[in-house]
């Protein structure tokens, strides 16, 4: 203390404390290291601007916000403020990933010499239209078409419509909803007069009873079957019934499930319809007001109903679809007994011979037992596809359609779109063209000589593909497409690079009848372009310029809006504007200052509907919805000694399509789709094990899968999904459609199973 | 007074000590009176009792025994009162007011204190409430301390990261500065979820997380943005207490 200070050749005390507390601030910071990191958590993927969008996938339509660095997507997320309240499904946030995947259509290309070989936009473009004029003009407008799909904007199916149905005057203009919804429009149409749900999602949270048939909801539209189980978990009382041949993820969460065999929805919902009426479940005042009844062409009443009802006791029903009677009987009971029940279905339905009737089915169910018209109570059908509703169903872009809910058969209806698009009376033929399967039948048979198909891929979805790829190579194929190759753009004389998803902006209609805004945040790669720009191009050089005079999204969407006001689809109200600032909007909406319809055919509050009923079926010229008295039919393609199996076809959750999109994603590169699910009795019969490559016969093809032993399937019926190019189960499947809205039946054939002999 | 003697100095340990004692009691009950909470926590409690008896105890001690009795007392007396009052007392009492603060913030009444935290809370308690904290609350996934459950950073083997947000939080909360609604900044770790959901059966299946394993144990991908919303959204927050 009081010692003469010696200096030390160490630190002094002083300098120790000093250089001890420092180092123990730093330590306690070092981990903040990082500029922003010092205050706040930061991100890890860091986000310049963040984009109000949608999800480039099925008809759920999640609202999102995407994330943009240096001309980049970087990132998304759900949008908190849409009707998915922020949540996304897998396919959702791969989002991210998709624009960037390999095999990017970067240039067009030309067949030449057999080979695809590049070429400029001009080159390729004028080889088009040359060919096209060309076709035109020596055999007609009939010898050319266009294939579409339910996933190009609004903008562009309207556009393709109108050149081909009021320029080129060919109705030879369909798509690939004709393939997935055909269907549920001809059910909807036939029962209401007017297309699309009734309700919107937002029924889902009033709902006691979820009556889910032909729909594998929970890996086809998970953010819908998120929002079911979220009521349930509020409300436990809730019931789920599923009705699907297979045990599906989604069975496995319901109450009560019904494995009916494929094909035989007919026949459970006449038995349903049966119950209905003998337990006193009919709802008096929609039959005596607001039903009327109908078998084919034949009007018919509540009582020749009730007869035909009583030919599918519940014991008949239960053996044609190889279930219980009891099961029959309480589902019925807690259908009609709810106090709302909604139904939920898509292709299990839609993609059946009996298409049409099984919708309508379904449909009649809802309007007997009064479920209808108020929150948690509608018959919803289910769209696969983000624009199959706003783009092809409501543009009437199919070719037995036009815009609005009318008809190419219908000389009052071409009268009036010639009208709105000025064009000459006469111009729009009075014969429907050809359907999608159709359409390359006749492109095989050389009927039809030049066909431009616009993102979507039939050389892998139709069905019985083997047929129509060999006529794929005798037309001439121009294939617009993000991705190259593909099963179509192989086949391809002309390869037009598309731009994806925000690399170009336009509207799309998901599966409530809410349009809302894809916006265009970054550039498309190499030189491919938007759809609407092709089809503007392609319109110009083939003298139709002053035909498609709006080239641009917007001017396109203010024509047909306004065209729409002469509708029951009426979406004036929906300005581009309120589109930009609004998470879309629900149609009809006929003035800008309208908030949109939750709820259609109710007075008060579907601005199309009058009167002061419960009920305005507008769509009907009595005003009254049809309830159809439908007879199950047995099923086409019988089962033999030789094709003893039932073959069922479908998708999972983590794959889009035919792949094209998915297949480069990184993240999904380890999910396998190509595999036959076998119930484990079949393997045994047929001497297969668990991983065993397998042979799938039917009278149309085969193909060869990886055996994948499961109870998820009955014995008697095996599963493929139809997302693998490599193994094309389309060779297999039957090109049988629904004789009215001609949509293929991809659920239903027999085949035989046999082990691949090395 | 003068210390003479042995007696005189055992007199004065004993007054202190009888005076640390009734201060304790006080303070403690004071403390518990404070919170209004009569729900201890087992542990809680008496930690605060005993973090808040040193605190208090310490200064008097200290006071008393530098400006009072000091020449009283011993120097070697004086020179351990002062290692108690100094060190001792104080590094109980800091270690104390630690693990109350540690512990005790770990409870969702600790978070609910903050009356921006209400409808968070109302819709964790609500059970038709179908957000992820009110699920696992109802169906009492977490056992207790429901907040901290998934927000684990905050705790005494938290991330430093956490107690740098606490501060934040704090802060912007008692100066009214923070922005409504309140959203939560940068990534949220999914290690939260995964430490009681990966490797489980259920969790093992699925295909999806299968295939985004990497993303989710990188945080590239969160859990909740397919499983969420985890609480009310900005537009569904009621009960809030208005800015």
């Amino acid at each position: 203390m009081a010692d003469k200070d010696e200096k030390s050749e160490g630190l002094t005390r002083r300098d120790a404390l000093r250089v001890l507390g420092v180092s123990a601030g730093i330590a306690m910071i070092a981990p903040l290291s990082g500029c922003g990191g010092v205050w706040e958590r930061q991100p890890v993927i860091p986000v310049d601007a963040w984009h109000k969008g949608v999800c480039r996938f099925c008809g759920t339509g999640c609202g999102m916000m995407i994330g943009v660095t240096d001309n980049k997507v970087v990132d998304v997320k759900g949008d908190e403020y849409a009707h998915n309240r922020g949540r996304l499904c897998i396919k959702g946030l791969m989002n991210r990933e998709i624009l960037y995947g390999e095999g990017r259509a970067l240039y067009p290309m030309i067949r030449k010499n057999g080979k695809l070989e590049r070429a400029t936009w001009d080159e390729a473009m004028d080889l088009v239209a040359t060919r096209f004029r060309e076709a035109i003009d020596e055999y007609g407008p009939d010898s050319v078409a266009f294939y579409g799909s339910g996933q190009l904007y609004t903008q562009e199916s309207y556009t393709a419509n109108k050149l081909f149905k009021a320029g080129i005057g060919t109705n030879n203009m369909d798509g690939n909803p004709r393939l997935c919804m055909a269907s549920a429009v001809t059910g909807y149409t036939s029962s209401f007069g007017k297309d699309e749900p009734a309700g919107c999602y937002e029924d889902m949270d009033y709902s006691d009873c979820f009556f889910i048939t032909g729909s594998n909801t929970l890996e086809c539209h998970p953010i819908l079957w998120e929002r079911m189980l979220d009521r349930k978990r509020s409300h436990p009382e809730t019931r789920i019934i599923v009705v699907d041949p297979r045990r599906t993820f989604t069975a496995m969460h319901a109450d009560l499930h019904l494995p009916i065999y494929p094909g035989t929805d007919v026949a459970l919902y006449n038995s349903m319809m049966n119950e209905f009426i003998e337990n006193g479940f009919i709802d008096r005042d929609m039959v005596e007001n607001y039903l009327s009844f109908q078998e084919g062409k034949q009007k018919r009443t509540f009582e020749d109903l009730k007869k035909h009802v009583a030919q599918y006791p519940a014991e008949r029903a239960a053996k044609i679809c190889g279930i219980s009677p009891r099961d029959i009987q309480e589902a019925a009971f807690t259908f009609a007994s709810s106090k709302a029940t909604l139904s939920i279905w898509t292709m299990g339905l839609n993609q059946q011979v009996q298409g049409t009737a099984s919708n309508r089915g379904v449909v009649a169910m809802h309007l007997l037992t009064g479920h209808f018209g108020r929150p948690g109570a509608t018959p919803f059908s289910l769209t696969g596809q983000p624009n199959a509703c706003g783009g092809v169903r409501d543009t009437g872009s199919l070719s037995h359609a036009l815009p609005g809910g009318r008809l190419v058969a219908n000389a009052t209806h071409r009268e009036e779109m010639e009208d709105l698009w000025k064009v000459p009376r006469g111009r729009i033929g009075p014969k429907p063209g050809y359907h999608a399967v159709a359409l390359f039948e006749a492109i095989a048979k050389g009927d039809v000589k030049c066909c431009l198909v616009m993102c979507t891929n039939p050389g892998q979805t139709l069905p019985n593909s083997n047929l129509y790829r060999k006529g794929m190579e005798k037309g001439f194929m121009v294939v617009a497409d993000s991705f190259h190759p593909t099963e179509t753009t192989i086949f391809a004389d002309v390869v037009l690079p598309a731009a994806m998803w925000v690399e170009k902006e336009g509207v799309k209609g998901n599966a409530e009848r809410r349009y809302h805004l894809y916006p265009k945040v970054v550039d498309p790669p190499g030189e491919a372009r938007s759809d609407l720009d092709i089809l503007v191009d392609f319109a110009e050089r083939i003298g139709h310029g002053d035909l498609i005079t709006a080239k641009t999204p917007k001017d396109v969407w203010d024509e047909w809006r306004h065209i729409s006001a002469h509708s029951k689809y009426n979406f004036e109200g929906i300005t581009y504007e309120r589109l930009q600032k609004e998470r879309g909007i629900l149609w009809p909406c006929p003035t800008e200052d309208h908030p949109g319809t939750k709820r259609r055919y109710i007075p008060g509050e579907d601005p199309m509907a009058h009167g002061g009923g419960r009920f305005d079926f507008y769509g009907k010229p009595d005003g009254r919805a049809t309830v159809w008295l439908d007879s199950h039919e047995e099923p086409v393609d019988p089962y033999t000694d030789e094709f003893p199996l039932i073959f069922n076809t479908g998708r999972i959750l983590e794959h889009w399509h035919t792949m094209t999109i998915t297949g480069p994603v990184p993240e999904l590169q380890s999910i396998h789709p190509d595999y036959l699910e076998i119930h484990p009795h079949d393997a045994h019969h047929f001497n297969i094990r668990e991983g065993d490559q397998v042979i799938v016969r039917s009278r149309r093809g085969e193909v060869e899968l990886r055996a994948k032993l499961s109870l998820v399937v009955r014995p008697g019926m095996v599963f493929a999904t139809m997302h693998s190019a490599k193994h094309l189960v389309n060779q297999v499947t039957h090109d049988v459609y629904d004789p009215f809205s001609k949509q293929p039946a991809y659920k239903r054939c027999a085949v035989s199973v046999r082990k691949k002999t090395v | 007074m003068v210390m003479r003697n042995i007696r005189h100095i055992r007199r004065a340990w004993m007054r202190l000590g009888l005076t640390w004692t009734w201060m304790s009691l006080f303070g403690s009950n004071l403390a518990f009176a404070a919170e209004g909470n009569t729900n201890i926590v087992p542990g809680i409690g008496l930690l605060r009792g005993i973090g808040i008896a040193s605190a208090l105890g310490g200064i008097i001690v200290l006071i008393l025994v530098h400006f009072v009795y000091r020449k009283r007392l011993s120097r070697g007396t004086y020179h351990w009162l002062l290692l108690l009052g100094l060190f001792v007392l104080p590094i109980t009492a800091t270690l104390s007011s630690m693990a109350t603060v540690m512990e005790g913030t770990k409870r969702v009444e600790a978070c609910a204190s903050c009356h921006v935290m209400d409808p968070f809370v109302n819709d964790l308690k609500n059970p038709a409430s179908p957000t992820l904290a009110a699920r696992h609350y109802k169906n009492k996934w977490i056992a207790k301390d429901q907040c901290y459950g998934c927000h684990i950073s905050y705790g005494a083997t938290g991330t430093i990261a956490g107690k740098r947000d606490g501060f934040r939080h704090w802060l912007y909360y008692v100066t009214g500065t923070y922005s409504d609604p309140i959203k939560f900044v940068g990534s949220y770790s999914n290690s939260n979820c995964l430490y009681c959901h990966e490797g489980t059966r259920i969790w093992e299946r699925i295909k999806s997380h299968n295939a985004l394993r990497a993303d989710l144990e990188q945080d590239l991908v969160a859990c909740i943005r397919c499983h969420g919303p985890p609480h009310p959204l900005p537009q569904e927050r009621t009960g809030s207490a208005m800015k």
